[in-house]
């Protein structure tokens, strides 16, 4: 029965996996493609470690710990590489509303 | 046309490439040199982890080869971007747009974090999985992430310079006293063996792990400072 | 059959690398191309050296010091893929340091640009 839940989290966080990378392909713009590849897989990733950790109850200590570290690296590298691609001038997507937000003209006023 | 030929190319080296993948079968047993080391390493060396020992006693000349391949492709990326590039020409340090508060807040936490990561995996090559290039490479990941949560951070390039090399110079010391004090060149004997499994054991093992660890990080660290200048 | 998927799937990697790098016009992407390259090579070296049934070749509570010899996986090519993949790396910080260079020459990432090699 731990099993059976264990694997269908880990089928769900390869789910998970899978469509960050669809989203990667398919997403018009720089911006939007790492949004999808950062929040699906980080999901992902916590899915599979919580899956393990169903598979081997003495883990769980490790695991939480493994999961806190994903949250803690991922959201950040990817708000820094946001950041810098802001900051020198990538082009949205035309779909999107462009309008300009305070974090771009702060950047581009040098603050 | 443009897409054809490498559209062949792929097909044919696909074909190389699945006449390998179908002609493969496991092995049901280790090969007759990998047994032996299997079974020598924990047996004259004392060390239970099989690679590490390996990489730092059988074949170490393997490992001080890769050092100076390092060492030499620092001096190499050192040349390459030496010199003004048009970037430096027109643009002054002053222009550098500081970190967003978020990284800065969350090196405070990792730093320290992934430091001691570092030196647990460098400390622990000899008894599971670790040893001095992976070790190495996390420190050179530390020195990444307060790379870019301070971008005025200036790195002592000397310090960095005269630590690695300082640390190459005692990896082939310890290999001289292997010579004149054990078996062989880097035989890791000169220091006690040591219980097996314990933190202070398999002789100049943990010593040459510390070395190549220190070199390694010191290293990729040059590197990264020569990216960002 | 671990180790068969394995290697196909270090084979495919090798195979996606070799398409990019003969497509791509980019720089970035073809160095991006050659680093996989060398991760699906480094992929089929591990995948070589599995015994069935084996567990890693570090000695502790899984594994004792007598029945080593007889459940390990095989530890040389691991040993030789550590130290490849740091040679790898270096080899791209090298490639990367070109790619500045070119770029600052022709100020153009397109290899279409540099055409004195050419004959």
């Amino acid at each position: 029965m731990h099993e059976l839940i264990g694997s269908l989290l880990i089928l769900l966080g390869t789910f998970f996996h899978f469509s960050a990378g669809l989203g990667m392909l398919r997403m018009p713009d720089a911006f939007t493609r790492m949004q999808a590849g950062t929040k699906a897989s980080t999901l992902g990733n916590a899915l599979i470690l919580i899956g393990i950790a169903f598979y081997h109850p003495g883990w769980t200590l490790k695991l939480v710990i493994l999961i806190y570290f994903v949250f803690m690296t991922n959201p950040i590298s990817s708000h820094a590489l946001a950041r810098a691609a802001r900051a020198i001038g990538i082009p949205m997507a035309r779909k999107s509303d462009a309008r300009p937000d305070a974090t771009s003209a702060a950047l581009r006023d040098g603050v | 046309m443009p897409r054809i030929l490498p559209a062949i190319a792929i097909v044919l080296v696909g074909l190389i490439f699945a006449s390998i993948a179908i002609s493969y079968s496991e092995q049901t047993s280790l090969r007759p040199l990998a047994e032996s080391y299997v079974r020598l390493v924990p047996q004259e060396l004392g060390a239970p982890n099989v690679i590490t020992g390996i990489l730092l006693t059988f074949r170490a000349f393997d490992t001080i080869g890769e050092v100076a391949v390092l060492f030499m492709v620092a001096a190499g990326v050192g040349l390459v971007l030496s010199g003004k590039t048009s970037a430096e020409a027109s643009g002054s340090p002053e222009s550098k747009t500081p970190a967003s508060e978020i990284v800065r807040t969350a090196t405070q936490i990792l730093l320290p974090l992934i430091a001691i990561f570092a030196a647990y995996i460098i400390m622990n090559g000899h008894i599971s999985a670790g040893g001095g290039f992976q070790g190495g490479a996390v420190i050179a990941s530390a020195v990444l992430l307060l790379l870019l949560a301070n971008p005025s951070q200036d790195l002592n390039a000397t310090f960095l310079s005269i630590t690695e090399s300082l640390a190459g110079v005692l990896f082939v010391a310890v290999g001289i006293a292997g010579l004149v004090a054990a078996g062989g060149f880097l035989d890791n004997r000169v220091l006690p063996l040591g219980e097996f499994g314990a933190f202070f054991s398999a002789g100049a093992i943990p010593v040459l792990s510390v070395l190549l660890g220190v070199k390694v990080g010191c290293e990729l660290s040059v590197i990264l400072d020569r990216f960002r200048s | 059959m671990i180790s068969t998927m394995v290697l196909v799937t270090g084979l495919a990697v090798m195979l996606i690398g070799l398409w990019g790098v003969l497509t791509h016009r980019n720089i970035l992407r073809i160095i991006i191309s050659l680093s996989l390259i060398g991760t699906g090579t480094h992929i089929l070296i591990v995948a070589i050296g599995y015994v069935r049934g084996g567990t890693a070749p570090i000695i502790d509570g899984a594994l004792t010091v007598a029945d080593a010899p007889a459940r390990a996986v095989d530890p040389i090519p691991s040993a030789l893929v550590v130290t490849a993949i740091v040679i790898g790396l270096a080899v791209t910080a090298v490639l990367l340091a070109y790619a500045i260079r070119l770029y600052d020459a022709k100020k153009t990432l397109s290899i279409d640009a540099f055409t004195e090699s050419k004959w």
